[in-house]
């Protein structure tokens, strides 16, 4: 234990995001759907019942025409590292979600997940969506399901994993090659899909790694820093006004 | 007391102690537990060994690098960038990371079709083998052709740049039409203000890698550049080095308007009156490349015409009052300062570089916008070997050979391409695709009895699609060799369907707008789920069935021994090299050393997903009149210029139709990083990412500025009626600071009525609602704007 | 049969109007029924509930009906183990019956409704098999289902004290040990109680990323889990008292003795004052000291129909005006300001229930977020209607066949 509440490995994976290189195109949202088996349905444009672990937000500057400014901002789950739980992990009666204190991702398991949906309140950067419906493919596009990552079942919640599987199989690989699993490195699919490499992954605790190096840019700063949910999730920017709306001090 | 108190709690007490001391309650509640954990009926993955296939995106011109994941070698289970690759380096657009769902879209033509009712009966659809869709339409080809009217077939292809065009081509010569058309793209733009400034119909480039400002003409790098990847990647650099300056000068603050250093709103079309402005002070203020100008331009000074006349110079046109900053401002609705700002900044960067037509706002400029563009660079003096505008060099692919023409094909290719037959024809003519269709939907010199689709969706994705309709009731014969019931097909009277992009042997010549030559194969990632044939493979054994000369001229039995033979060319050259590894510069003006010994070490190395590159050629010598690059462009016939300033680049606008009392706002329709508005249908991956301020249930809505919409007394939300001079739709209203006050938005990619439902009835086809017009010099559409109203239902 | 089934010697309104009455009820209950059984069929697409609105009506009627139900376990407290130390207290023991009864609906119904707002039922009971210990929920779903349990032992010699019933022996004897062992039940009973109704404001307190709700506390709890407690004990026996009075209009008869409501309006007086001055001084630290550290003012959590009408009705009007009626003698001598004040009580626990659960959640916590409104559709609606119909049908039984009220005969004997 350490003054963070909880046990420190020496592993924390976490991502960082420049905001000045993404374009807003999508292709980390899109991958992310492709690797992790994401539902989808006809109708997509009833945003609060569309799952996207990968969600782009618009941001404007508010200001009218010609000094209007759009950007997106990609959310993945932030993976909350506060002391002893994540808003999330904390309220969860089943233990269905909980944070893998050997690296700080903080996973679910649908089979276990009774859909009460306390985790999805909890979370204020609504990084969880809940299946609505039962999941379901047009005939041949069950083809392209991944065997890595189980598909849900109606009536669970479902978020971000920084691509858990991944990492298994990181460890797995390590473990062959006679290595240590713990040093184990992997990214996630938005961070590889990335067309203009905004997003960096890694080891937030191994000094040497790209993610450690910036998030400690002057660049960065993370959403509602000021909850002390310890977002392991970090964006950079060096706009202003796109900096002044990841907290509600700055407004 | 027999059952009292006591007894009561002991029994009890003991009936609970004594079950769950026992194993069996426990037993059961974790049996239960695991059985209210299944849910038998989602979908369970087959599981398998994974592989890494490599290949090359031909979902669109940009030619990624990508590799798809499979599960035992026959299912795919993702596409993803290919680290290997030096243009993306493993980055993928989400199209490409989409890809899957067109190799499994539920809308997919299994195997050729025939209409047996009237067209556009999708019932009317009855599956024959391929032995049989050949013969008909071999058939149909051999008989037209035999009756001396094979200038009546005419064929509509991508607007990508394949192997593919040549043997098209190929075809159509041996055949005897030229009624041969690509789908329009912004390379027809470059190309057509090359061919005006340099007499080489090859389109320019731009080193985006090497320069230090660039200077955007409403180009949409970041919503769906022509080439996305490099595009992407050039977004990468300039932001990693941090020392680019990228100015956007456009009407709408798109996400590039939003993303650049800055950004100059202007009026819809007054984008070429910003940059001649641009020139006039740079001009004034001699911060232009003189001995540039003076030693390799002509038209800049005062010159005389092959008549003996004189003429006016582009120094002397721009040096006038019109074009002065506070002039162009007043047209523009912009500040002067902010135009001789930019002037300024733009003359004194070393590494300044106009671009324009890099993004789908594709065919927004008419030649003269377009020469405004090329005009900026020469002031520059990017146009030379090693500067940062160049021509578009050609892949040096094995060459076809010599087509033998027989009589049929001599007689028959007397007759003109339909667009050219016209009364009143472009001097320069170009892509003539607009031309073709006006031609047949306002009564052309003679029919159209075959139209061949490849790879392409007209009815669908051109503008002005009622032209689209009007010429379709004028052929007797539509033939679609698309992958997917899309609009075309619908329509179609037989349907030879493609393999998807995933699963065919394919290539990609070049990048679009890149300086460097790139050159790859996109070899199949699995065998073909249905009874699909690539439609290389289609044209050659049509040549058959043909026969004679149509097939001597196309000696090749497969669609891979033909590629294998163009890579055999390739290799033969030992020009270029193989790069099969991220980080290598290929705006570099190193030679390039070749790294491959003959035809099949190139071909196994391009199968294996590694791509041919060749760095930046040099500037062939200018092919004008003047042998020096024309801003005067002599290739414009004395005859067709009725003033001095038809030579040159100036002030030009087509007049839209409809007047503006009934029609009060502009229309402009864009394209979004979100969807798709090409030959491919938006798929469901990318259904996700469309905001829900673009699309609500079935309902679309147009970006409309906050003062425009209480002036009109809309608000956010509401269903108004938007009527253009070509159409009406029901749109809802997004009002929006992105929007320029007067002008109505709305993004391209929805509204189609093909498909399934997962798209389907979505929204509404910009397209119908545009109109095109005719370039007067190069004949070729361009859509800047059209006319509108928008009114509260 | 049905005369056979009446407790001696009390009247009841004839049988074909009590059916007719019954079968209003349980057309009612089975509308509920059937749109609940959509709600499990085809999941909860069916619900105006989304991702914004992760919790919504079930949870927010399920929180007020167990708040309201709290009457049962707190008038049990006060009668059998606080009265043995204030005599007056003994006036409960005339109410006492139908306290339980209408905490027996309340949990029962809630529980059914609960069933339907979670999204996999069948693994409903893994907050048992699963349990974690730090969620607020899982002492919810311990407490709850345990004090049914409870609760249904309480209600079962009620039952069992019906004439015919009672003609068995071994039943007699069977109700008559439960009887006994009362005493124990309900005190458990208290516990259980008074814990869960602190773990459902825990349930909102704990969220410490949601500004709106996040509360510090003391210890393990949030301040909520205390102000819940004091919620529910300073409405719950308001909320029977107010059942009970109903009853006496529809039966048009007199039940309890007039010092019964007396009682109770003191009671609920004195603990709904209390309450109120914990709730102020909890609003004015959340305002204008927790608030701001998260960057968050006052005004940043009421927007539109969410306005702060919802704090002052809830503050002002249904919470200081009826603990001043009910604390003042004179207030609670009429009748008509002593169950208006009862009346704006359960008004104003409902309406902190469901700020708890939906305004909390209403509120963007994002800077680039926007409020959104929720809308609950039939299929939330009905379920929750149809619970209330359940309570209604299962008093109606109770009193016409029970002997619920052991002053009945001697108060109408005119």
């Amino acid at each position: 234990m350490s003054e963070k509440g909880h046990a420190q490995s020496g592993v924390r994976f976490g991502m960082v995001i420049d905001l000045d290189k993404c374009s807003g195109c999508g292709a980390c949202s899109v991958a992310c759907q492709a690797e992790n088996n994401i539902s989808f349905r006809p109708d997509e444009s009833e945003k609060l019942r569309s799952i996207t672990w990968m969600e782009i937000y618009q941001l404007t500057n508010g200001k009218d025409y010609p000094d209007f400014r759009q950007a997106f901002l990609p959310r993945p789950c932030m993976h909350c590292d506060s002391p002893h739980h994540s808003p999330c992990t904390f309220v969860c009666p089943v233990n269905a979600t909980t944070r893998d204190e050997n690296n700080g991702i903080v996973t679910h398991i649908y089979p276990r997940c009774i859909g009460c949906r306390y985790c999805m309140v909890a979370c204020p950067y609504h990084a969880r969506d809940f299946n609505w419906w039962d999941p379901s493919w047009p005939k041949p596009m069950e083809s392209m399901l991944s065997p890595e990552v189980s598909t849900r079942m109606r009536g669970v919640v479902e978020k971000c994993t920084f691509c858990h599987h991944r990492m298994l199989k990181a460890r797995s690989k390590a473990y062959v090659d006679g290595s240590d699993p713990n040093k184990a490195t992997y990214t996630t699919a938005c961070a590889d899909a990335c067309p203009t490499k905004a997003i960096t992954f890694g080891n937030l605790q191994d000094e040497k790694s790209e993610v450690a190096k910036l998030s400690k840019d002057p660049r960065a700063f993370r959403i509602l820093a000021k909850l002390q949910t310890e977002p392991k999730v970090y964006y950079l920017s060096k706009q202003d006004w796109i900096k002044k709306l990841s907290d509600n001090a700055l407004k | 007391m027999k059952f009292g108190r006591r007894a009561f709690l002991q029994i009890a007490a003991g009936a609970v102690g004594g079950s769950l001391l026992s194993p069996l309650p426990w037993q059961l509640a974790g049996d239960s537990a695991r059985w209210s954990q299944n849910w038998s009926w989602r979908p369970s993955p087959e599981r398998g060994e994974i592989t890494k296939v490599p290949s090359i995106c031909t979902m669109c011109e940009g030619g990624c690098g990508i590799q798809a994941r499979l599960v035992n070698g026959n299912r795919a289970i993702l596409v993803e960038g290919n680290p290997a690759n030096p243009v993306t380096e493993g980055g993928i657009c989400p199209l490409g990371a989409a890809g899957l769902q067109f190799l499994y879209a539920p809308y997919r033509i299994s195997r050729p079709l025939k209409q047996t009712k009237g067209r556009g009966n999708i019932s009317g659809f009855q599956p024959i083998t391929w032995d049989e869709a050949l013969a008909e339409l071999g058939k149909k080809l051999a008989i037209v052709r035999g009756e001396s009217k094979a200038h009546t077939v005419a064929c509509i292809t991508s607007g990508r740049q394949s192997s593919m065009d040549d043997l098209w081509q190929q075809l159509f010569s041996a055949y005897g039409s030229q009624n041969l058309f690509k789908m329009p793209t912004q390379a027809d733009g470059l190309r057509s203000s090359a061919l005006l400034t340099t007499g080489i119909a090859s389109p320019y480039t731009f080193a985006l890698e090497n320069a230090t400002h660039v200077l955007s003409f409403g180009s949409n790098l970041l919503e769906g550049a022509a080439a996305p990847g490099r595009a992407f990647a050039a977004l990468r650099q300039w932001r990693q080095n941090g020392n680019v300056k990228l100015v956007q000068v456009e009407s709408r603050c798109s996400l590039t308007a939003s993303k650049a250093d800055q950004w100059l709103a202007v009026e819809p079309g007054a984008e070429a009156a910003i940059a001649l402005s641009i020139a006039h002070v740079m001009i004034a203020g001699n911060t232009y490349d003189a001995d540039f100008v003076k030693n390799n331009v002509f038209g800049f000074e005062d010159w005389t015409d092959s008549t003996g006349k004189r003429r006016q110079g582009f120094k002397t046109l721009v040096s006038s009052p019109t074009y002065s900053p506070e002039e162009i401002a007043k047209k523009a609705k912009v500040d002067a300062a902010a135009i001789r700002a930019l002037a300024k900044d733009f003359a004194a960067q070393k590494n300044a570089i106009a671009v324009w037509n890099l993004g789908h706002s594709d065919l927004a400029f008419n030649t003269y916008d377009e020469l405004a563009f090329v005009a900026l660079n020469v002031l520059k003096g990017n146009i030379k070997t090693g500067g940062l505008v160049n021509l578009t060099a050609d892949i040096p692919l094995g060459a076809l050979p010599a087509v033998e023409k027989d009589a049929l094909a001599e007689n028959a290719a007397q007759q003109k391409r339909l667009d050219l037959t016209r009364d009143k024809t472009a001097p320069v003519p170009q892509n003539g695709l607009y031309g073709f269709l006006d031609s047949l939907a306002h009564g052309s010199k003679y029919p159209i009895e075959v139209l061949m689709v490849h790879e392409a969706n007209p009815a669908y994705s051109l503008m002005e699609s009622r032209l689209f309709q009007a010429a379709l009731d004028k052929i007797k014969m539509l033939v679609s060799f698309s992958s997917f019931m899309d609009e075309t097909a619908c329509l179609a009277d037989l349907v030879l369907p493609n393999h998807t992009a995933l699963e065919r042997l394919d290539d990609v010549k070049g990048i679009p707008a890149a300086s460097f030559s790139y050159y790859a194969v996109s070899s199949p990632i699995l065998k073909p789920l249905g009874d699909t044939k690539n439609t290389g493979d289609a044209v050659l054994a049509l040549a058959g069935k043909i026969g004679g000369t149509v097939a001597s001229s196309v000696p090749w039995k497969t669609y891979e021994e033909f590629l294998k033979f163009r890579v055999k060319g390739l290799a033969e050259t030992q020009k270029g090299a193989v790069a099969d590894k991220a980080g290598i510069r290929l705006t570099s003006a190193e030679p390039v050393k070749p790294n491959f010994k003959d035809g099949d070490d190139l071909w196994k190395k391009l199968k294996a997903g590694a791509c041919w590159y060749d760095a930046p050629a040099e500037m062939p010598s200018f092919k004008t009149a003047s042998g020096k690059l024309e801003l005067a462009c002599q290739a414009i016939p004395v005859a067709a210029a009725a003033d001095d300033h038809m030579f040159l680049p100036h002030l030009f606008t087509i007049k839209l139709a409809g007047g503006e009392q009934d029609f009060p706002l502009l229309l402009v329709a864009h394209s979004t990083g979100y969807l798709t508005s090409g030959y491919l249908a938006n798929p469901p991956f990318m259904n996700k990412l469309i905001p829900d301020w673009t699309l609500k249930g079935n309902e679309e809505f147009v970006d409309v500025n906050p003062q425009t919409a209480q002036s009109l007394g809309l608000s956010q939300g509401q269903s108004a009626s938007l009527r253009t001079t070509q159409g009406e739709a029901t749109v809802r209203v997004n009002v929006t600071s992105a929007a320029r006050p007067g002008v109505v938005f709305l993004p391209k990619g929805l509204g189609h009525k093909a498909y399934d439902e997962y798209i389907q009835n979505k929204g509404t086809n910009a397209n119908s609602l545009m109109e095109v017009l005719l370039d007067p010099v190069s004949g070729m559409g361009t859509v800047w704007a059209t006319r509108a109203q928008l009114r509260r239902v | 049969m049905d005369k056979a089934l009446i407790p001696e010697g009390l009247k009841r309104c004839p049988l074909p109007i009590f059916a007719l009455w019954v079968l209003i009820l349980v057309g009612v209950v089975g509308w509920g029924v059937v749109a609940g059984g959509a709600v499990l069929l085809k999941a909860l697409n069916l619900t105006g509930l989304n991702d914004y609105f992760g919790f919504g009506a079930y949870i927010t009627a399920d929180l007020a009906i167990i708040a309201l139900g709290a009457g049962a376990f707190f008038s049990g407290f006060l009668y059998y183990g606080l009265s043995r130390f204030i005599p007056a207290l003994k006036e409960l023991g005339k109410i006492i019956n139908l306290a339980v009864i209408v905490g027996f609906v309340c949990y029962t119904g809630a529980l059914a409704v609960l069933l339907l707002e979670i999204g996999q039922p069948l693994r409903g009971w893994f907050g048992y098999w699963h349990a974690n210990v730090h969620s607020m929920l899982t002492e919810v779903i311990f407490c709850i289902s345990c004090y049914a349990i409870v609760l249904v032992i309480e209600y079962v010699p009620i039952v069992l004290e019906n004439r015919k019933l009672n003609e068995v022996k071994g039943l007699r004897v069977f109700g008559h040990s439960l009887h006994d062992v009362m005493a124990i039940f309900a005190l458990t009973g208290t516990f259980l109680s008074f814990f869960h109704q602190g773990s459902l404001g825990g349930v909102a307190g704990v969220l410490f990323a949601r500004p709106f709700a996040y509360r510090t506390g003391l210890f393990i709890w949030p301040w909520t889990f205390f102000l819940f407690i004091l919620s529910a004990i300073a409405s719950g026996p308001a909320f029977t008292a107010i059942i009970c009075r109903m009853l006496e209009k529809v039966s048009n008869k007199k039940l309890v003795d007039r010092s019964v409501y007396d009682l109770i309006g003191k009671i609920e007086g004195i603990l709904l004052g209390g309450y109120m001055v914990l709730k102020i001084a909890d609003t004015a630290y959340w305002a204008f000291v927790l608030s701001p550290r998260f960057g968050l003012s006052l005004f940043d959590y009421y927007w539109g129909p969410y306005g702060i009408w919802l704090l002052i009705a809830e503050i002002g009007i249904c919470g200081v005006l009826p603990a001043v009626i009910l604390l003042s003698p004179r207030g609670r001598s009429s009748n008509f300001l002593l169950f208006g004040a009862f009346l704006l009580d359960i008004i104003g626990v409902s309406i902190n229930r469901f700020v708890m659960t939906i305004q909390a959640i209403a509120a963007p916590v994002m800077p680039f977020d926007k409020w959104q409104i929720y809308v609950p559709t039939m299929y939330e609606v009905a379920p929750i209607v149809a619970m209330l119909a359940y309570c209604v049908l299962i008093i109606s039984l109770s009193y016409r066949y029970l002997p619920l009220f052991p002053r009945e005969k001697e108060l109408n004997r005119a």
